[in-house]
């Protein structure tokens, strides 16, 4: 149900680029419906999570 | 083969995976195809294996083992399937690395390891529930670097 995945985004800039990745860590929820720049706290991800699933 | 790791680093892993609990089994995928980081991705996993005899490996390939690759999610390489074993069974967590673990990302590898072991996310309960209640798949992918 849920798959978490880190990727190297020198190895696949395609997908980087794809999904506008300007710096690291950024976190791209359901390919594209949601992201995430930076490392923020969990309740910041858990708010951006709920809007890109809903 | 010259080793990536040195002994320095074999010991702080060692002494890093005292803290393991429970068996942790690591899905290596490679690919025939261009494929710059595989081989060198593969040799670091079969080092970090060799530390201790709670974290085994097994090697596939894309195309060759395309039914593993589709059970576990995985659609490039070099992939990292981070799962927990219980006794022959591989348990997916759906926890996966893609690309190679180098620099900063070496050590996110070795304390995925460590979190798989403990059986336990670590996350607060609000997110627990909202998690447990999921009515679609729900896909995170954080993009890193090694430096």
């Amino acid at each position: 149900m849920i798959r978490a995945e880190g990727v190297e985004a020198t190895e696949f800039p395609e997908l980087a680029n794809q999904f506008n990745v300007r710096g690291v860590p950024q976190t791209v929820i359901n390919a594209g419906m949601g992201t995430v720049v930076g490392a923020v706290p969990e309740k910041n991800l858990l708010a951006e999570i709920k809007r890109a699933v809903n | 083969m010259e080793k990536l790791l040195n002994e320095q680093v074999v010991s702080q892993i060692r002494k890093t995976f005292e803290q393991m609990k429970e068996p942790v089994h690591l899905l290596f995928f490679g690919s025939q195809d261009n494929c710059e980081y595989c081989a060198d991705t593969r040799q670091l996993l079969e080092e970090i294996a060799a530390v201790d005899e709670k974290v085994s490996l097994s090697i596939y390939n894309l195309q060759d083992n395309a039914d593993m690759a589709a059970r576990f999610n995985v659609d490039k390489t070099p992939a990292i399937v981070i799962a927990a074993k219980d006794g022959e069974q591989v348990i997916d967590f759906g926890i996966q690395y893609s690309g190679i673990p180098a620099g900063h990302e070496f050590g996110t590898l070795i304390n995925d390891i460590i979190l798989v072991s403990g059986r336990d996310s670590g996350l607060s309960e609000e997110v627990r529930e909202f998690l447990k209640n999921l009515e679609k798949p729900l896909y995170l992918q954080v993009f890193v670097t090694p430096t």
